[in-house]
């Protein structure tokens, strides 16, 4: 059984006449051990679905429309509250783009390291354990720095000590939201590195979610990429970034300017990503995609499963096709 | 031909605190005796790590910071601060990386672009001024119906072209463009980065392009500075400090950056992080996190020097391989 199992989870927002559909039947599961990453442009849904794994996206203004999320077998969304409150920061636990706003600016990172012991871990909610979980991020003299407040702390520390929160519950499951996007590219890289080695010395699942398909292709086992609420393509990330199937990924990483490759231009995607309940008909990719068919327009691509395992939504994105 | 801009030992400093209640005041070295020049139709790119001063360099050469020593000079003349300020910098234009904060939303598109085109009196009348506008719009992308609406109404790709539009207003020679694409998708990016580009072969514009996506600057730059701690450590062609780097910082800096295929690379990962400009390290600002300092790197700051055809290096053991 896998530890997480998302099945055709579709999500609305709006009245129920002028509805907006955010997310349109995602689904996606996570083995133990593994790491998936979500990756897709901004406003694809990549927050939605995984905010859905506690149920964290507030009803309303959000609706629940199809679909269920297993976790270890039980479905978080019929959850009652008090399971969902020892849920959340437990089993899964969230780490967030911007640790500035999620750390208390008043309170020692320490203290609030040991907040998340008493909740989930109060046998284990000793300074001793505050120190061991801040040195396994990473942070140097774990003793001074546990009494430091977070505007002492750089960017990169911060991330650390959010991580080390999320740590401190012994979740299975650890989900990270642009976890690097706000931190420079040489702290990114010490966070990625951190995550890898938390991932071997731990053996938790990851689901992280980035639009960076670099920091995707360092820490993926797998890969799912996300269009205007759905998923159109899902393949473990070797296959995925060798050889991308899905007109919108092939596009994503041509238009990503890599630095050892020198081009005249950009293969820059045209037009832009369309906005909540402005999706096109058909293939909601087709006004941007360079093979699209007269056809696409009208008719909705399914997410076919193909023999070699990958998931693709696209008709003409056969296998084999020259590149 | 002469650079379009010259910039000799610049320095920017700032005094925080001060006064009963902070303490005593003390001084930000953001930038520390920077030196470089811009031919016209040209790039430079500019990295560094977040706070190293890249910010700082820009405001001052379009002359929103004062610096605190040095000489900036725009097409030969020297910027002074004073009378000659203005007309001076409208040759210079600076584009920002937040393309929502940076427009008024309570101005039209029209009335942002029309309002540099104003102040320096560059259209006779309003109808003139209507046409300078649209002609600014289609040239970014963007059509004369874009015109009257209000920045909410568009995507941060295009309200990127805006800004864009709105220094190109003034016809510049040098755009300084602050991070214009780090809060893109990168799709909208590479659209906004080929645009550059073309906007430069059309007008011969020479660009100062801050980033810190290196797969970006790379692609744009003809040549690129690296900056640490306020000052220049290594200096350029675009091939020599993003495939050849020699100074230790920017070897670590290339090697972070994520590829998507698996390489065989060794990434150096950096301990540590930048110190503070509030009081720099003595000798050699990289030394206290470099994996290769020598005793000497702790007490003398090392000079730049060539280490290949205008290729700078600030590294004591730059002559090393
Ligand atoms: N509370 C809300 N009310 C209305 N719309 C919402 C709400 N939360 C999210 N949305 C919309 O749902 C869509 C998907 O949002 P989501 O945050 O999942 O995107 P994302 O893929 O994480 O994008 P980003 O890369 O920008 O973080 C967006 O169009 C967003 O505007
Ligand atoms: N107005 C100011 N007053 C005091 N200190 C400042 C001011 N502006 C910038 N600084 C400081 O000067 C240093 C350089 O800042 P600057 O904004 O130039 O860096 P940057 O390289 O642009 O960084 P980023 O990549 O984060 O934009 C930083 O330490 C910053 O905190
Ligand atoms: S289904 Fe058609 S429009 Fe959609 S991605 Fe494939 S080819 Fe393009
Ligand atoms: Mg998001
Ligand atoms: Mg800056």
């Amino acid at each position: 059984m896998p530890l997480l199992e998302i099945n055709d989870l579709t999500l609305e927002f709006g009245a129920v006449s002028e509805s907006k559909r955010a997310l349109d039947g995602v689904s996606l599961s996570i083995e133990s051990g593994e790491t998936m990453c979500l990756v897709g442009e901004s406003g694809s849904g990549k927050s939605l679905t995984a905010l859905s794994i506690a149920k964290l996206v507030p009803t309303p203004p959000a609706r629940y429309v199809r679909g269920s999320i297993l976790l270890e077998g039980r479905d978080v969304l019929t959850l009652p509250d008090r399971e969902l409150h020892r849920l959340r920061g437990g089993l899964v636990s969230f780490v967030f783009q911007d640790p500035g706003a999620s750390l208390n600016p008043v309170m020692p990172v320490g203290r609030q390291v040991m907040e998340v012991l008493e909740l989930h871990r109060p046998k284990a909610a000793t300074r001793a354990e505050v120190c061991r979980l801040l040195a396994l991020v990473g942070i140097a003299s774990p003793q001074e720095r546990a009494s430091s407040y977070p505007h002492q702390l750089s960017g990169g520390m911060q991330q650390r000590v959010m991580i080390a929160m999320a740590l401190a519950s012994n979740p299975k499951l650890l989900v990270a939201d642009e976890p690097t996007t706000a931190l420079d590219v040489t702290i990114q890289a010490q966070i990625m590195e951190l995550l890898a080695d938390l991932k071997q010395r731990l053996g938790m699942s990851i689901l992280l979610i980035t639009h960076n398909l670099g920091v995707a292709a360092a820490l993926a086992d797998r890969i799912v990429v996300m269009y205007a609420g759905q998923v159109v393509e899902m393949a473990p990330a070797l296959a995925l970034l060798s050889d991308p199937r899905h007109p919108y990924t092939r596009a994503l990483m041509e238009s990503a300017p890599e630095l050892g490759v020198s081009t005249a231009r950009l293969k820059a995607i045209p037009g832009s990503v369309p906005r909540l309940g402005a999706f096109p008909s058909g293939c909601r990719f087709h006004p941007r995609c360079s093979i699209a068919a007269p056809e696409c327009a009208s008719r909705d691509p399914s997410l076919e499963q193909w023999p070699d395992g990958r998931k693709v939504r696209c008709p003409f994105a056969r296998k084999g096709d020259a590149v | 031909m002469r650079p379009i801009l010259e910039i000799e030992n610049l320095s920017v400093r700032y005094t925080i605190g001060g006064g009963l209640l902070n303490g005593p005041a003390n001084e930000v070295r953001a930038v520390e005796d920077v030196s470089f020049s811009i031919m016209p139709g040209e790039t430079i790119g500019l990295v560094g790590e977040s706070g190293c001063g890249k910010t700082s360099l820009g405001r001052a050469i379009v002359g929103l910071q004062r610096a605190s020593s040095g000489v900036i000079r725009f097409a030969g003349e020297t910027l002074d601060f004073g009378s000659n300020r203005q007309r001076v910098t409208s040759g210079l234009q600076m584009i920002f990386q937040n393309p929502y904060a940076s427009l008024n939303p309570r101005m039209t598109v029209e009335q942002i672009v029309g309002e540099a085109i104003q102040i320096h009196r560059l259209a006779g009348n309003a109808a003139d001024r209507r046409e300078a506008v649209v002609r600014l719009l289609v040239s970014v992308g963007l059509d004369a119906q874009h015109a009257q609406r209000y920045p909410h109404e568009f995507s941060g790709g295009q309200r990127q072209r805006i800004g864009i539009a709105r220094a190109l207003a003034v016809k510049p020679r040098l755009l300084v463009c602050d991070e214009p694409v780090s809060a893109l998708d990168v799709s909208v990016q590479a659209q906004i980065v080929n645009l550059l580009r073309d906007l430069q072969e059309a007008e011969s514009l020479a660009y100062l392009f801050i980033a810190h996506d290196l797969g970006v600057v790379r692609h744009l730059s003809h040549r690129v500075l690296v900056m640490y701690l306020g000052r220049v450590v290594e200096t350029g062609s675009s091939d020599q400090v993003c495939l050849t780097p020699r100074h230790p910082y920017t070897k670590a800096l290339i090697s972070a950056v994520p590829s998507l295929l698996p390489t065989h690379k060794t990434r150096v990962v950096l301990k540590g992080e930048l110190p503070s400009p509030l009081n720099p390290p003595a000798g050699c600002p990289f030394h206290p996190r470099c994996p290769i300092a020598e005793a000497r790197c702790r007490t003398e700051l090392p000079l730049p020097r060539e280490v290949g055809a205008s290729h700078w290096v600030a590294c004591h053991l730059a002559h090393r391989p």
